[in-house]
């Protein structure tokens, strides 16, 4: 091996590619951004800015910051549903107004001066929700209107009351408290966001009209068709807008015990600012109050802070403009490209030199040579059938196979002319087994393992096994079931081929070629799932031993198939018995002489194989090339081996032409003729295996005869 | 995407290819079309007097309409290009790099050994193709793996003994077209047509950007050309030609007709290179699936511009066409890969028959 190869290997194989991949499907990543600019904003102006840190000054802050909160927490909601609401600020001052009016002017208790903020604000949000939301005016327009109409009410208000004001004598210990004191250590405004933010973010996550602010702002014809609400939705989204800007500014009030010229100035590019720098989306739907709480931090922060080191007002809007800037950037783009990027990282291939293999070629005398004898086989289902990855017969001689709309389609015995649905259960069922009560156990591919009755009744019997420690994402799900079988005891064993693709991209899986597959046992006693062998290179078919002590299962991308033992002094352990064959093996099932048929579903190439020892090679494959274009083992040629306990090969099968079954996925005996699948085929094969006994069956090799 | 020029550096660019579109927009004429001989491995065909010589193997056959194909002439080694001068005399190529003229062996500068085509002017001048300096022809997929630009071109005016070059550090020229003073080429590993100036050997690119291997030019009636491809770009491929590591072990650790690389035909054998989208999926081989190979003649305009083109996609048999001439007003097209001369019928309608 050179020295590059070397390099290559321990590159690709122990650095975690993978992981860059799995952690963007979270979608807690959207929060990344945004928590690291508020850390890097807090480190900053916290080591610049002298006695940031000391409690004085971090209580007239966080006043400050609990009324700004408000504000965004509101603003938040309205942006989630798809909106803006540029007329925060003169809410807030027209609220803080009333407030100050009814409390001084007209000089009546607090709780009369909550209620006319309160009011203020409730109507005001509901002019902008009627506007916006049932006149379905533009929202941008709309509220700069409203905004620029309530700034101008505000200003004729407070021209001709403020020498009232100011000569009021009311006072309150209440209006004082809610103004001054703190409750723990914690301002009243502050306790009021906290609160809010609380209420707010369990209603949008856990109920049933804050998922609906979600759907519209997603996507309003989504969510009309989906029979919400969507004019009734938008309207309470500025509501509730006017309401939380109408507290930040009953809370202005009392903390000021006045108001001026400059209450509420600027603040709705403030709010804005806060919400799309916390990460929530300009074009609704995607965000959270936590985002809006995260960017309200950093606002108001980054503009104290500036303050502080004696920047004038100025600079403090440049760098608000800037930051507003970049953030709709990074929003526009991140939405746009996520996915994009995703697809474009996720696969991540590893190293692997395959083994020197033996020839399957035609007159090349191994005992892998392939033939056409496949080819003579007679076709059962032609252009009806889609995807019959494996193929099972019952007790009497009924044929059933799983298809790609997630059926079990039956043929009946003895032509198998006529067929019916015999089970719809969803996904892509793909290895099927007979329990002994005559159930049909199926892997579903992207479920899970599924019982049939007799009955057709559909059952789950598992679709989790238990999370390993070192999983990003959630390995306890069973991504690609793919086959089962049952030991003596009632036992069944079944693989989990890849953690890191759902069934329908199985072929991916090769490109990668990274180890993930699984062989579980599930157990019908208690309804357990334990994961037995972990770290395989695809696991794929599974077979009881004839004396039923060991079972074995295929590991499709390295081309090899183990034996675990059931019991016996090797119990738990696993071990190769045939290994670097030229094929890809899938399922394998008993033969009537006491051996074992394997399927191939493709070959080896030389190409492929050297891709494989070229991981940058396959990386830069899938990057630059869409997926159509991409390298795959040869899975147009398949073939069925046959071989003995030992792992000996004794015959190969193919079909060389390639018209009949190019790839075949599974094989099963049963009196004297084999019934071939394919997960890519439209028919099923039923070739006449000569020599073959002619009387034996799957159902009773395994349960013996009827009781 | 604003930050594709950063991130290009990280993830690279994508590889792409001119779509096949416009002119160029498939059909299934080629396989539609019926076969005039059943010759094994067709590879160039000349027009001469109202008779078809091709070449196949060692030999070159001749056909007159409503005969049987005769030998012509038998060769010890395999013929890689012929062509028919004004009187009648047959220039052949051998892939032991010998020029024969009715038999006759001519002096060859020792550099040509590569001959891909031959072609007389009207006025007698003949024009050779040396594809590489540095490759057998039957090792022309060694030569494009391995990014060779060593092929050049060599004319000797009538009478003259010897040959001048004309051109050199070429991409394979593979197909040669005498117009009015000078040669129109076909450049395959850069896709494109060139003409040499004659006189003063400069050199202009006439059509570019080509979506195949351009493979042998000839003559159309009413002026142009037909040019066929003897293989598809593709996309894989491209990507191998940047890989030099994967590329350079293929080259050594791989057999040649198991490469990602262009072929005349593909499918054979379960060795070949698979690509996700030429996986049989219900019993169905996608027609517009990416392919090694495939078949494609189109007709070029005076100006050398493509008007109409006959195919034989991914799901085809008639792969590998390595030339296309006029008979008698009928189109003939050597498949090499498909092993026939294909009959694509009347030229004159063919423009109606694709659009």
């Amino acid at each position: 091996m050179s020295l590059r190869e070397r390099i290559q290997a321990w590159r690709y194989n122990y650095m975690p590619d993978h992981l860059i991949g799995e952690i963007l499907t979270k979608r807690w990543t959207d929060n990344a951004i945004p928590f690291a600019v508020l850390v890097a904003t807090i480190a900053i102006f916290g080591s610049a800015v002298s006695g940031f840190f000391k409690v004085a000054s971090l209580q007239e802050s966080t006043r400050q910051l609990g009324e700004f909160s408000l504000v965004v927490t509101g603003l938040t909601v309205v942006m989630l549903g798809g909106g803006i609401d540029l007329s925060v600020g003169s809410i807030f001052a027209l609220s803080a107004f009333s407030a100050v009016a009814v409390f001084f002017i007209f000089e009546q208790p607090v709780w009369l001066a909550l209620l006319a903020a309160i009011a203020t604000g409730l109507l005001y949000g509901a002019i902008n929700g009627y506007l916006v939301g049932f006149l379905r005016l533009r929202a941008f327009i709309t509220t700069l209107v409203t905004f620029i109409i309530g700034r101008a009410i505000y200003d004729i208000l407070v021209v001709s009351f403020a020498a009232q004001v100011q000569t009021s004598l009311a006072s309150s210990d209440v209006w004082d408290f809610i103004g001054d004191e703190t409750v723990f250590g914690l301002s009243i405004s502050v306790l009021t966001a906290i609160l809010l933010a609380i209420v707010t973010h369990v209603a949008l996550t856990r109920s049933r009209p804050g998922w609906h602010v979600l759907a519209v702002g997603g996507s309003r014809r989504s969510a009309h068709n989906a029979g919400i609400r969507v004019r009734r939705t938008v309207f309470f989204t500025y509501v509730f807008s006017g309401l939380c800007s109408s507290i930040a500014g009953f809370l202005i009030a009392c903390r000021l015990s006045g108001v001026g010229p400059g209450t509420g100035l600027n603040l709705e590019i403030l709010a804005l600012t806060a919400a799309v720098v916390g990460g929530n989306s300009l074009g609704g739907g995607r965000g959270s109050v936590v985002k809006g709480v995260m960017g309200a931090i950093i606002v108001l922060v980054m503009t104290n802070g500036l303050i502080r080191l004696g920047y004038g007002t100025g600079t403090t809007q440049l760098v608000l403009g800037v930051m507003l800037a970049v953030a709709v950037t990074i929003d526009i783009r991140w939405l746009k490209n996520r996915h994009k990027v995703l697809n474009e990282i996720y696969v991540a291939p590893v190293y692997l030199k395959m083994g020197e293999t033996q020839s399957a070629a035609p007159g090349s005398g191994t005992p892998y040579e392939l033939d056409d004898r496949l080819s003579e086989a007679d076709y059962i289902g032609l252009g009806e059938l889609e995807g019959p990855e494996d193929v099972i017969l019952d007790r009497d001689d009924n044929l059933y196979c799983g298809t790609r709309h997630g059926e079990i389609v039956r043929f009946f015995a003895p032509d198998y002319k006529r067929s019916e649905v015999f089970a719809h259960v969803g996904g892509f069922p793909l290895g099927l087994a007979f329990d002994p009560d005559g159930n049909l156990i199926s892997c579903v591919g992207a479920m899970g393992l599924y019982s049939i009755s007799p009955e057709r009744e559909v059952k789950k019997l598992s679709a989790e096994t238990a999370r390993s420690w070192t999983s990003v994402v959630d390995d306890a799900r069973l991504r690609d079931p793919n086959d089962c079988d049952i030991a003596p005891d009632g036992r069944i064993y079944f693989t989990d081929s890849t953690k890191r693709y759902d069934a329908h991209d199985w072929a991916l899986d090769s490109i990668e070629n990274r180890p993930t597959g699984r062989l579980l046992v599930y157990d019908p006693k208690d309804g357990s799932t334990k994961t037995l062998l972990d770290g395989y290179r695809y696991t794929n078919g599974v077979c009881m031993a004839h004396d039923g002590k060991s079972l074995f299962f295929a590991e499709s991308w390295a081309c090899r198939v183990h034996r675990y033992w059931l019991e016996g002094p090797k119990a738990g352990t696993a071990e190769c018995v045939i290994k670097d064959m030229p094929g890809y093996p899938d399922n394998i099932n008993r033969a009537s002489d006491g051996t074992y048929w394997m399927a191939w579903l493709g070959m080896r190439t030389p190409s492929f194989d050297l891709s494989l020892r070229h991981p940058d090679m396959r990386k830069r494959m899938t990057r630059r090339l869409p997926q159509d274009e991409w390298l795959f083992p040869n899975i147009n040629t398949g073939g069925v081996v046959k071989f003995d306990e030992n792992g000996r090969i004794v015959d190969t099968l193919g079909d060389l032409s390639g018209v009949s079954h190019p790839m075949v996925t599974s094989m099963r005996e049963h009196k004297g003729y084999l019934f071939v699948g394919g997960i890519l085929n439209n028919r099923i094969g039923r070739y006449r295996i000569a020599g073959a006994d002619p009387d034996w069956t799957g159902p009773v090799s395994y349960w013996g005869e009827k009781r | 995407m604003i930050f594709d020029p950063i991130l290009d550096h990280f993830r690279g660019k994508a590889v792409t290819i001119p779509p096949l579109d416009g002119a160029f927009r498939p059909n299934t004429l080629l396989d539609d079309a019926g076969v005039f001989s059943d010759l094994g491995e067709a590879d160039n065909l000349a027009v001469s007097g109202g008779r078809l010589f091709a070449s196949s193997g060692n030999a070159v056959y001749s056909f007159a309409v409503g005969c049987e194909p005769e030998i012509a002439a038998r060769f010890p080694a395999p013929v890689t290009a012929l062509a028919v001068g004004p009187g009648g005399d047959l220039a052949v190529a051998l892939e032991t790099g010998k020029l024969l003229i009715d038999g006759v062996e001519q002096a060859l500068p020792s550099i040509v050994g590569c001959i891909s085509a031959l072609a007389f002017a009207a006025d007698g001048t003949l024009w050779l193709a040396n594809g590489s300096a540095d490759h057998s022809i039957a090792n022309w997929s060694a030569d494009l793996m391995r990014r060779g630009a060593s092929g050049s071109i060599w004319k000797r005016f009538p009478g003259s003994a010897q040959f001048s070059q004309a051109a050199s550090g070429l991409a394979f020229p593979y197909g040669l077209l005498p117009v009015n003073g000078g040669v129109i080429f076909s450049e395959s590993w850069k896709h494109r047509l060139v003409r040499l100036d004659s006189a003063t050997g400069t050199q202009r690119t006439v059509a570019d950007k080509l979506p195949g291997y351009p493979a042998r030019l000839s003559p159309a009636t009413g002026g142009g050309a037909w040019l066929a491809f003897f293989a598809p770009r593709n996309r894989l491929i491209e990507l191998v030609l940047q890989e030099t590591h994967y590329r350079m072990d293929m080259i050594s650790l791989v057999p040649r007709e198991f490469w990602i690389a262009p072929a005349l035909s593909s499918g054979r054998s379960f060795l070949e290179p698979l690509q996700c989208g030429g996986i049989k999926t219900m019993g169905v081989h996608k027609p517009w699936s990416p392919s090694r190979s495939y078949g494609l003649v189109v007709r070029l305009g005076e100006k050398l511009q493509p008007l109409f083109s006959y195919h034989s996609r991914a799901n085809g048999h008639r792969h590998g066409t390595c030339s296309a001439v006029e008979l008698d007003g009928r189109l003939l097209v050597a498949s090499k890969g498909g092993d026939c001369i294909v009959d694509a019928g009347p030229t004159d309608i063919a423009q109606q028959k694709v659009h």
